[in-house]
């Protein structure tokens, strides 16, 4: 367990700029901090060794750590904004689909301290106004959508919940059951209005509904309830509703925080831990399919007890990055009650200065949206599957203990809710116990298994023991800045895993290497699914598994396009952005046992490869050795396939040529599933070590294995697949261009497999 | 549900194992290790490391999430192919209700 876990405000930070830490203690008294410079943080015995190096930057002296908790669950906050009050008669009311009954009751709407329509923990609807509680005899139904409404009329003196079910399958009109009691009216006193929660006793939001929730509404008066879905049906009509007193359409502002009330009063409100929008609604039946197209039908919020955004902890200490500190990865180490054994690291980069050019040529591309996709992820812990992938059993170690402890801390992009759908979402407002040196994985392979970035610092290691100098950008910086920034470089080095981008990123990749850039993609499964970001929410990022990829859940029907900000989710290979155009490569399979050898292809003697190989000996085979798996190509692979966009001149240098059978066809790619798709039948299950020319001088070299950097990192970085990395870093960070084969460049004949000029 | 049912048939795939817990394996000893690693499970055997890259302790792991994880008393591993040997035959005897006895083609 970690007694200790901590968070930064920020991934990323330029000298000069500061930075605040929020720390919780889970069993720690004490701490002090310290800065350090993250080198390799793998602690295999058989790799380089773990090396950091300590910052003289005082960071203070012994801290109190405070407990902190996380308190998950999304909902919706409207203050009242003193219109709640003379309500003698009313009417609440939502229509809902619940995703998830157990043994706890849950709330749907409140005006808390004064009514509440809930489902209770045996799938009844209850109601609770004037000192009565109602409950209906009939249960609910999980994923069906329920008109649910609670009326109080003074002339006759009753409390009526109503509840009607609402079939898709037919368009018969729901049955409807009503429960009526007599009460005395007595003062609203409630000051705000909850939608899919209510306050606790501690004044938190609690009791979250896991379910979807479409137009909830308030009214003055009593409203028949066959009225009421009339008028919820029509917005319009709604809105225009004498006696409305509020009505919450989620469908406009989508892709913001706001949830807009349609009725004069404007009782807007604001979501609270980022509930999934753009949901289809109670009126969708399949009319489109997206909601840029039709967001009326896209009204509903999937709200979920599980949900999180913002840890929101009190702030422990800020400090000030000291100008003149280097590019680099960095941690902000918390040691607590002296015992160094049980550290915490924040890790961050440290990014060149925002104004100027740092002068270095290399970038390392850390990989921000990749570790925020499997950030807290819990693989091995919630997907039995993930142990026949990795061939052996799931190790858990410290990091995974709290995990499996404190699954309040939030998901990654890789798990389910409780209701089973998608986690669409996460955060780096909280703790990240993964994004940390030192830590195991499940699907770093037999040996270091290391993943994301512990397993990247097996190139930050290598690069420090070539001495190389360089900057470190995040796929932070590049969505933000763009080309722009990625303009201050000959070369760009990618991670081991760089699996997610948005849209900005692969623009700017893209542009970079066809202007003369040189890229370095160090990994497999790069550039394969489309993340967005939002720009009402920071440190968010948003992923909807649509039509294909190997993915754990799908995001629903009708639900494949992206609510930050409309995009269509997926993979990039189907939104005009394949990997193997960027990267002559593409994602083919994977497995999470062991890794073999490249065998070197006729084209690996290409003069156009000769700088590569230059100072070795070729022999058939490079890389049979290594950390991850014990060879260069594995883990997740990459091929070649210029009918995915890998251009005609690519030069595959080598490829593995056998894999265990754990290793299978990815989905978009097993049109018709037969037994041969594995690793030890079908050739297209491989990793391709590739090379290319870009038209406008710059290059591009593609490893095609996540494994490739746990063979760099082999007997203390002396090996050939390091030598090779070496030899392309040094030549793509010489500024000659590159000239296309047998192509014609500025007008000019060049000559046929010509290399450099 | 895990529709495979090991059987006697299942007793040279064992061997298998035994000999080369991981890497390349037989279709058939491929799908004993799919029955036994796959979904059907009310708790999974995980190694819970006690010191990194040298000794891990057996637990079980229930499937619901946040579950505690129970510790087997006096499981300690300090070589993870023996502790992938141990945890098959735990599984072979829970799961056919015998030990995992290779001397004899009916121990299943």
């Amino acid at each position: 367990m970690l007694p200790i876990v901590a968070y930064l405000d920020k991934l990323t930070v330029a000298p000069g700029e500061r930075l605040a830490v929020m720390a919780g203690s889970f069993g720690a008294h004490t701490y002090r901090a310290d800065l350090r410079r993250i080198i390799q943080g793998d602690t295999n015995p058989q790799g380089p060794g773990y090396k950091d190096e300590a910052i003289a930057l005082d960071l203070g002296g012994e801290r109190p750590a405070e407990a902190k908790g996380f308190y998950p669950g999304s909902c919706v906050v409207v203050p009242g904004r003193g219109m709640l009050s003379n309500l003698d008669d009313f009417t609440l009311a939502a229509v809902a689909s619940p995703t998830l009954l157990d043994e706890r009751e849950r709330t749907v709407i409140a005006m808390p301290g004064f009514a509440r329509i809930g489902i209770d923990a045996e799938g009844h609807v209850f109601a609770e106004a004037l000192g009565r509680r109602l409950a209906t005899t009939g249960r609910v139904t999980r994923n069906m959508w329920h008109v649910l409404s609670l009326a109080y009329s003074g002339g006759d003196g009753r409390l009526t919940l109503s509840i009607s079910a609402e079939s898709d399958a037919a368009g018969e009109d729901g049955q409807l059951e009503a429960i009526s009691v007599p009460a005395t009216a007595a003062p609203s006193g409630a000051t705000e209005i909850l939608i899919a929660a209510t306050r606790g006793p501690n004044g938190r939001p609690g009791t979250f509904f896991d379910g979807k929730i479409d137009r909830p509404a308030l009214f003055s008066a009593a409203v028949a309830h066959d009225t009421l879905r009339r008028l919820l049906a029509d917005f319009e009509r709604l809105s225009r509703t004498r006696n409305l007193r509020a009505a919450w359409d989620f469908s406009r502002k989508i892709s913001t925080q706001t949830i807009c009330d349609v009725s004069p009063f404007q009782l807007h409100g604001r979501i609270h831990n980022a509930p999934a929008r753009a949901m289809t609604g109670w009126l969708w039946k399949g009319q489109d399919l997206d909601w840029k197209k039709r967001p009326d039908l896209y009204s509903a919020i999937h709200f979920h007890s599980t949900d999180m955004y913002d840890a929101a902890w009190t702030v422990d200490f800020t400090f000030t990055v000291p100008e003149g500190l280097g590019s680099g990865v960095y941690a902000v180490r918390l040691v607590p009650d002296g015992d160094e054994e049980a550290a915490y690291y924040c890790v961050f980069a440290l990014r060149p200065p925002r104004e100027q050019a740092s002068g270095n040529t290399v970038a390392f591309l850390f990989p921000t949206c990749s570790y925020l996709a499997y950030a807290n992820h819990r693989l091995g812990m919630d997907v039995p599957g993930t142990e026949i992938g990795m061939g052996r059993a799931v190790e858990l170690d410290r990091h995974h203990m709290f995990l499996q402890a404190n699954p309040g801390i939030g998901f990654s992009v890789y798990e389910t809710h409780d209701d089973e759908s998608g986690v669409f979402h996460s955060s780096r407002l909280r703790p990240i116990v993964d994004l940390q040196p030192k830590v195991r994985s499940f699907l770093g392979g037999f040996g270091s298994n290391v993943w994301q970035f512990n397993a990247d610092t097996h190139i930050l290691g290598w690069l420090d023991h070539i001495g190389q100098h360089y900057d470190v950008i995040t796929d932070e910086d590049l969505h933000a800045e763009g080309l722009q920034l990625l303009g201050r470089y000959n070369v760009i080095l990618t991670g081991t895993h760089p699996e997610y981008h948005t849209g900005n990123m692969i623009a700017a990749l893209q542009g970079f290497t066809d202007r003369g850039g040189r890229l370095m993609y160090l990994g497999g499964n790069g550039f394969y699914w489309v993340v967005s970001f939002s720009e009402d929410m920071p440190g968010i990022m948003e992923c909807r598994r649509s039509e294909a990829g190997i993915r754990p859940w799908e995001p629903g029907h009708g639900q494949f396009y992206h609510a930050f900000t409309g995009e269509y989710g997926g993979l990039w290979r189907r939104n005009g952005r394949p990997p193997n155009h960027l990267c002559g490569v593409g994602m083919t399979s994977q497995g999470f046992d062991i890794c073999e050898p490249y065998v070197l292809s006729p084209a690996a003697r290409d003069p156009r490869a000769a700088f590569i190989f230059e100072g070795l000996s070729k022999t058939a085979k490079i890389g049979d050795f290594g950390l991850a798996g014990g060879g260069a190509a594995g883990l997740e692979v990459d091929r070649a396939d210029a009918a995915q966009g890998t251009p005609a001149h690519a030069l595959v240098l080598a490829s593995s040529t056998r894999h265990t059978d754990i290793y299978l066809m990815t989905p978009e790619d097993l049109l018709d599933p037969t037994p041969d798709w594995s690793g030890t039948q079908a050739d297209i299950i491989r990793a391709d070590l590739t090379f290319f020319e870009t038209a406008g001088g710059g290059a591009v070299f593609s490893t095609g294995s996540i494994a490739w950097a746990g063979s760099m990192a082999w007997n203390g970085y002396e090996n050939e697949i390091a030598y090779i990395t070496a030899n392309v870093l040094r030549r793509f960070d010489n500024p000659d261009r590159f000239r296309m084969p047998g192509g014609r460049e500025d007008g000019q004949p060049v000559e046929t497999r010509s290399t450099e000029s | 549900m895990g529709r495979y049912q090991l059987s006697a048939n299942d007793l040279q795939f064992a061997r298998e194992f035994l000999a080369s817990p991981i890497g390349y394996h037989s279709p058939g000893l491929q799908r004993v290790l799919n029955r036994m690693r796959g979904a059907d499970w009310a708790f999974k055997y995980v190694l819970v490391v006690e010191r990194r890259h040298a000794r891990w302790r057996l637990g079980r792991m229930p499937l619901k999430r946040g579950s505690a994880i129970e510790m087997v008393e006096d499981v300690v591993y300090t070589d993870l192919l023996e502790a992938e040997r141990d945890i098959f035959r735990r599984r072979w005897k829970d799961l056919t209700a015998r030990p995992l006895d290779l001397g004899s083609d009916d121990a299943a």
